[in-house]
Parts: structure tokens; sequence; C-alpha cells
């Protein structure tokens, strides 16, 4: 599940998958600008069919966030 | 419908354009009262799938206002061609968008008329200082109110507030050429509210476009900029069997074709309809189909529920050859380039070999199921133009004309006796308020029997047309047969009292062959005589198109000096005889 997580978010930034860890974030990759965050979370949303909180939204960090708020949201993700 | 790709699919194909050569170039600006983001990448892809290079500028978040005024703006600096201005509902309201009766019945008035004038000196400002094309987005009209189903009991209320906003701008701009008014509210409606309004969006980054959104506004938005550089398509090519009606002629015969006020047969009716609608503002029709022609044609005329009739079509390919060669024989005959053609055919073989052989023309998908039919035509954004002009409304008429015209020539003896019989008349008008838009739309559109290719706007046209040091006309081509319409057009600029040179000298492919430019050619000679100009100078700029009026200049006298060519007016110039010319 990560793996399809790690595509879906190097798609929308633009950035080999390799480029990708639970520390990633708006810091570590250029095109993560505020636009293109709520753009991965639309797709990412419409990916693992779930509806994230406006709370959720403004929380997302780094990808460990996506990944607890999937894990809230009851995505199971195998690392 | 069409389907869009998601958002994020064009954000990532917007980076790989570099270094790419396009055939078209356009520089587009946007401005809006709320974030747009997004929506410059997906005008960049589509742009490139047209071969077109989008070069943008994004003002900054909700800075139109400061852009516009300030004369020495980056937006003006980047002078664009095109300049989006998208605004929304709730901007343009402010505080009043949740409270409209905190003003009483005057007052709201009082505020829709100074909102109107506002963006009416805003536009006017604008219009002055660019010479870039403005589209203008109209407002969204929320369905709710607070006064619930109250609403529409109440004089001026909320609602009727936007609306009226909406009709003042829509009158407003009619008359400003470069001013369009692109009707957002319709976008809206279209797509619904509640899809293109998305409330966690907008309170988490001021979206008022919602994501999934953003590439079908981009669509429409295209428009303009294919209206703007003169590729809107021209004609429909379109098969028979399972296209125009439901079966096959040679098998389910003339009474067993679905056509007719029942589904299925009334889904082929409903498109019918609509292409004759197209039909009607001037795209022309063609059939391209493997059939009996016998067949087909008996259909064509006699059956009760065709819309359509043989009348309807310019070219009629009812054959077993192979499409590809009839599309080119349609090309042809219709005198239009195969990037002008749109090809609609419900077998996706019959698509896919015409993709591969003539990428130029616009294959489109047709859906499987044939109620869908109608929605796919009204859903393309290439048939826009920036202006209908008469001549477009009557060009299935002319179509119908040039097939009599075609008849004589297949009879007549030789090219000359041809020409005599037609009794060609041509009258030379002045650029004026009646014919400047169609001027500026030859200049446009027009690629193949055109000296420089060109393009002009109406303001351009305007624009010479005042200065005395131009000369600028159009000719209005008629014979026995009809009226082709202003079809030729001139531009002249007066270098000197000795030598005047030509801008522009074109002609619609309606009227080639028919020695038509030496009747206009001949008229700038004679009014150069009356000024004393000595000599003409002209060029010929080649195109990939433009190859059929490469050897005018020196077929009409004129001999190379340099890049230029020059026609020395103590020659004798002669218009044929059997042309009329006559001048305004």
């Amino acid at each position: 599940m990560s793996d399809r997580l790690y595509k879906l978010i190097a798609r929308v930034m633009n950035v080999p998958v390799s480029d990708i860890n639970d520390g990633t974030g708006p810091e570590s990759i250029e095109s993560w600008t505020s636009f293109n965050g709520y753009v991965l979370l639309y797709e990412l949303e419409n990916e693992f069919k779930v509806k994230f909180t406006l709370d959720e939204a403004i929380d997302v960090k780094t990808i460990a966030d996506i990944k607890r708020h999937l894990k809230n949201h009851g995505v199971i993700l195998n690392d | 419908m069409h389907t869009e790709s998601k958002l994020s699919h064009y954000i990532n194909k917007a980076n790989s354009f570099v270094g790419r050569k396009f055939e078209k170039k356009i520089r587009v600006a946007l401005l809006s009262s709320f974030t747009v983001n997004g929506l410059e990448e997906v005008l960049r892809v589509k742009s490139a799938e047209k071969n077109i290079e989008c070069i943008t500028y994004v003002a900054s978040y909700s800075q139109y206002n400061q852009e516009i005024l300030n004369q020495k703006s980056n937006l003006y600096k980047f002078s664009p061609d095109v300049t989006f201005l998208i605004l929304d509902t709730r901007s343009i309201l402010g505080n009043l968008f949740y409270f409209p009766y905190s003003l009483s019945l005057d007052q709201r008035k009082d505020f829709i008329e100074k909102k109107t004038e506002e963006l009416c000196n805003l536009v006017k400002i604008f219009t002055n200082t660019s010479k870039s094309k403005l589209v203008i987005t109209n407002f969204s009209i929320p369905t709710y109110s607070s006064y619930g189903i109250f609403e529409t009991k109440t004089e001026f209320g909320f609602q009727d507030m936007i609306r009226d906003l909406n009709v003042k701008l829509s009158y407003a701009f009619k008359n400003i050429d470069p001013v369009y008014l692109y009707d957002f509210n319709g976008f809206v409606s279209l797509h619904g509210e509640k899809n293109v309004f998305d409330f966690q969006q907008f309170l988490f980054g001021d979206i008022k476009v919602s994501l999934d959104y953003i590439p079908y506004l981009s669509h429409d938005l295209m428009s303009y900029i294919i209206a703007v550089l003169g590729m809107s398509k021209k004609c429909i090519v379109l098969d028979l069997d399972n296209t125009l009606w439901g079966g096959i002629a040679g098998e389910d015969g003339f009474d067993g074709i679905k056509l007719g006020p029942t589904p299925p047969g009334n889904a082929y009716v409903e498109f019918q309809h609509h292409l004759l609608a197209l039909h009607q503002r001037g795209i022309i029709l063609a059939i391209n189909s493997k059939n009996n022609p016998e067949d087909a044609l008996k259909i064509m005329k006699d059956h009760p529920f065709m819309i359509l009739r043989e009348e309807s079509f310019a070219c009629l390919k009812i054959n077993w050859d192979d499409k590809v060669s009839n599309m080119k024989e349609i090309a042809d005959e219709l005198n239009i380039g195969l990037d002008s053609m749109v090809f609609l055919d419900d077998d996706p073989i019959n698509r896919e070999y015409m993709r591969m052989n003539l990428s130029q023309v616009l294959t489109v998908e047709l859906p499987q199921d044939p109620s869908h039919y109608s929605t796919l035509v009204q859903s393309m954004n290439e048939f826009n133009v920036l202006k209908i002009t008469e001549e477009d409304a009557k060009r299935g008429q002319m179509y119908l004309q040039q097939h009599e015209r075609k008849k004589l020539e297949s009879s007549a003896p030789n090219l000359e006796e041809f020409l005599k019989q037609l009794e060609l008349r041509i009258s030379i008008k002045n650029a004026d308020t009646f014919t400047i838009p169609r001027i500026s739309q030859l200049t446009l559109k027009t690629n193949q029997f055109n000296l420089t290719t060109k393009r002009y706007q109406e303001e351009d046209i305007a624009r010479f047309a005042k200065d005395e040091k131009y000369l600028v006309g159009c000719a209005q081509v008629e014979d026995k047969f009809g009226d082709n319409g202003i079809t030729g057009v001139f531009i002249v600029q007066k270098d000197s009292s000795k030598e005047w040179s030509i801008d522009t000298f074109l002609l619609s492919c309606r009227v080639i062959g028919k020695e038509v430019e030496k009747g206009i050619l001949g008229h700038i000679i004679k009014q150069a005589k009356k000024s004393g100009v000595e000599r003409i100078k002209a060029q010929f700029i080649p195109s990939k198109k433009n190859k059929p009026i490469e050897n005018f200049l020196p077929n009409c006298g004129f001999t190379k000096e340099g890049e230029h060519w020059i026609y020395l007016l103590n020659s004798t110039f002669k218009i044929p005889d059997y042309i009329t010319v006559s001048a305004q």
C-alpha cells in the first residue's frame, strides 16, 4: 500500500519515488507548494476513497502525517 | 459531455514542453479575484495539444484592479494577446453576499449600478491601454438565499441583483469589439454549483473553482484562444451508417434504419438538429461514407425523418473508396485545409485509420451510445469564432452555388469560356463598420491565396481604415449563380507620393481560380494612378499553405527587385474582359 501511496505522491509532485520517505514534505520537495499540497490531498481522497477534514488538511506537513490520517480513516498501509 | 483528466495530470505535463517547437504562439494573461492555480498549467497543456505555445502571465492573487489601473504594471509590460479576468460573486459582493437585505431595495439597485459602472470603467481603462482581447467572466447566481422560498417573491432580491449585473455587463460589452463576456454562470449551471464550488477547498485555499473543474473551465477558455488564432474548424465530415442514422442503409434498408421520433431513432434526429444548427451558422457539412450511393441518397432525399438533406452538404463522397482518399478529395473540392476539418465516424477502426494517415484532421472519439452524440458536438470548443458574419450564415447556400459552378466548369470547353459564362462582378467596398469584421476575419483565417499571411484583429483594421496612409478595402464577388459575399481583401500602405506597398492581398478559397485577383489588383492600380503614384511594391511571404498565390505577382507584371516585387505604373494593366469591377 505504501507503494501505491508513494507512486501517487511522486506523480503529483513530479519527483522520483526514491525521493519520498516519511520525512518528505514541502521543505524537501520544491514542487510541494501549498496549492500542490492540496492537489495531493485531493488525489489521495480519490485514490483511497476517503474524505479528509479541514483540520487534517491543514495538519499535513510530511508524508508521515498523510499516513497517520489515512490510517485514521481505516486505510491499511503495509510498511 | 467529454470527460476531463485530473488537474494533476495537467500540472505534471505542463513541465514537459521545454525546447519543443510549436506552430503558433499566444500570450495569455490571467487575472482573478480568487486562487486560480492550476488554470495556467492546464491552458498551457491544452494549447500544446493544439500545437500552440501558450506563454502566460499570472497576476498576483486578487491584484486585478491594481494591474489594470497601473499603466506601468507587469500585465501591460507582458503585452498579452488574450487576457482572462476571472471574477466571482463573493468577491464582488463582499459582505452583501451574506447580508444582501441589509440594504433597502433602492440601495440594492444602486449598488448594482455602481458595480456595473466600476467594472465598465476597469474594462475601458484596460482596452485603452492594451491591444489584448479581454475575456471577463460574468457572475454565478447562487442557488441559496437566506430568504428561501420567499427569495423569488422579493423585488430585486439577492439573485435578481446578480442576474441584473450579468445582463448589464452583457449589454455594456456587446459593442466593445475586443471584450467578450464569458458565461461563467452558465458554466456553473452546466456542471452544478455543488461540484464547481467546494466549501472545503474554498476554506482551505480560497479555491472557488474546485480542482476537478479547472480543466473544464480551461476547456471553455480555450475557445477564445482557438478563435483569436483563427484555428477554428470550418467543416464537419460525417459518416452515415450508425452516425447520421442507426443501422446500415445497405442491409436494413430505407424502412429498417433507426431514424424517427421514438428511441433509439430520435437520438439521430436530435444529433442531426444540432448539426443543422451549426450548418446554419456557417459550418460546412460533408459526407464521407462507404455505402451504395443510391441507398444513401434515397434516405437523404425521401426519408420522412431526415433533418439534413442532400442540399445541407457541400460535398458528398458516398462510395466504396478509401476514406482517407475521400477526405483529401473533400478538402480539394471545398478548397479548405485538412486542418479545418472534423471527422465524425462511429467506427473506431475508421477513426484510427484517419488519425494515422491524416493527423491534421480532427478525428473525434464518437461515444458508443448515439444519445451522447449531441452533447459531444455541443461540448466541442473548436467551432468558435470571434464573430459570426453575414457571410458565415450564407455559407451553406454558397456551397450549393459552388456545385452549379463546378457543373458549368466541367461542361465549358475551356477555362476562358467558363469564366465568360460565369458573368463575374466585383464590387470593391471600403473598410467601414459593416465590412471591418469580415476583413479581419478573412485576414485571420485565409491561408492559401494570401500574399503575406498577416493576421489582423478588427481593431487593427479599424486603425488602418482611419489612417490616411492606408488604403483598405474588400471585394464582394458575385456571378450568375449567386453572391459569394466578401471574399477578397487588400491593405495598401501609401509609403510616399510616388510609391505604395501592398501589405495584405488575399482571396477566400471560394473564389480562387476565377481571376478575381486581377480585378482587385486592377482597382488598386487605378487608385494608385489617380494619386500620381509611380510604382507599387509587393512582397510574397511564403508559408506552408500559400503556394496558390506564389506566381500571382509575376503573372500580373511585377518584376523582382531584391526581396520585393515592383509594378511600374507607366505600364498598362488589363482586367480580363469578362470581369466587371465597380467601386464604392
